[in-house]
């Protein structure tokens, strides 16, 4: 987050503005400490429904979204870190969607990562119904996780999960509220290792930046 | 002493009456909202959830009308030869079946039986209904200090919206 603020302080005077939606269940007691540690001049918001992960059929965190003067999506869901620091999980440089970013605040929808309509309708794809039944059942769990029902939540979390097996969200938010390994048998480290080499985060489609490096 | 001890029976027997009468007393969260039925259902043995028409609207904000079941300028008409699946005379009383309503409109339902808690999720045309306009679809959430702000106040402006998690 610090790493936002620097990043944000370098853009805001040009109509930019980051709008950073914590996806926790227990909200502020859990996302609280971080934003008091970062203490950023941007908005961040607290999503006790993963209302954004929903809405915008994201699969895991950090997605970024980037929505024009207009209100419209211009490029949808991609991972976004400040730094290199998890490039083991993205085997992807945050550097060039950084650039991106800035090119797209000079130069608007003149931008090369700006996407046509027919590029933003290959990647945005109707919600399935197993996606939405995902959704409700995740919305059930944590609404008994929060009357005190927690052992209650299990099994309905457990259904999102089967749903929307490509969805993480639903998994660690699940697995930080209780015992992972007791209620679901595994944890996020077993997960990982699982994945055996593929991917953690879908790999970015980035033109190539105008201005190749030497 | 023994007058004592019959009051301390009598608040356990009120305490269990008033705890088997909340279990038939389904819970509805719709678009978010929680909702506790008052009036139990009469319909012991189905599976589905019917509530009256009064609690329809208090939960759901639906109103049965004759053009259909609508909320503002939103109406679905209910089928003609199936009107009997949704609505039903018991008594003095109509009631509506809200289970079967939302698989007419294509709208995802979770249930608990066992805390017979039931929650409602967008319809399948809604969450998809930014497709058509390609508009980044509207939420409002609170700040850390409860303030609320919904993404359509920075109209205007570029925004990167990225979500995280403490997890």
């Amino acid at each position: 987050m610090p790493g936002w603020q620097t990043f944000y302080h370098e853009l805001k005077d040009k109509n930019f503005e980051i709008v950073s939606v914590a996806q926790d269940t227990r909200g502020v007691k859990d996302a609280g400490a971080w934003i008091e540690k970062a203490n950023p001049e941007y908005t961040v918001l607290i999503d006790e429904q993963h209302l954004v992960t929903k809405l915008y059929s994201m699969v895991n965190v950090p997605t970024a979204v980037w929505i024009n003067e207009q209100g419209k999506i211009v490029r949808p869901n991609e991972v976004a870190f400040i730094d290199d620091r998890f490039k083991s999980l993205t085997h992807m440089d945050a550097g060039p969607y950084l650039d991106g970013i800035r090119d797209w605040v000079a130069k608007g929808e003149r931008s090369s990562f700006v996407l046509s309509e027919e590029g933003l309708r290959k990647r945005l794809t109707p919600v399935s119904p197993d996606r939405l039944m995902a959704d409700v059942e995740f919305s059930l769990a944590e609404y008994l996780y929060h009357a005190g029902h927690g052992p209650e939540a299990i099994p309905h979390f457990k259904e999102a999960q089967r749903l929307a097996p490509d969805n993480w969200n639903y998994k660690r938010q699940a697995w930080l509220l209780s015992d992972a390994d007791r209620d679901y048998g595994t944890n996020f480290s077993k997960e990982v290792q699982k994945l055996n080499g593929k991917p953690y985060y879908a790999p970015r489609q980035m033109p190539e930046p105008a201005n190749k490096p030497d | 002493m023994r007058k004592l001890f019959q009051l301390v029976i009598l608040i356990f027997l009120c305490s269990m009456a008033n705890e088997a009468t909340s279990q038939v007393r389904p819970l509805v969260i719709y678009d978010g909202a929680v909702t506790e039925l008052r009036t139990p259902s009469p319909f012991t043995q189905s599976k589905d959830l019917w509530v009256t028409l009064a609690e329809l609207t208090s939960a759901t904000g639906f109103v049965v009308k004759p053009q259909g079941v609508c909320r503002g300028e939103l109406c679905f008409p209910l089928p003609k030869q199936r009107k009997g699946d949704f609505l039903v005379q018991r008594g003095k009383g109509t009631w509506f079946n809200l289970s079967e309503f939302a698989r007419l409109v294509n709208q995802p339902v979770a249930h608990d039986e066992k805390l017979a808690a039931w929650c409602f999720g967008p319809r399948q045309e809604a969450q998809n209904d930014y497709l058509a306009t390609l508009e980044a679809p509207n939420f409002t959430l609170p700040d850390k200090s409860g303030k609320p702000h919904s993404l359509s106040d920075f109209r205007g402006k570029k925004v990167l919206l990225i979500t995280w998690a403490s997890w």
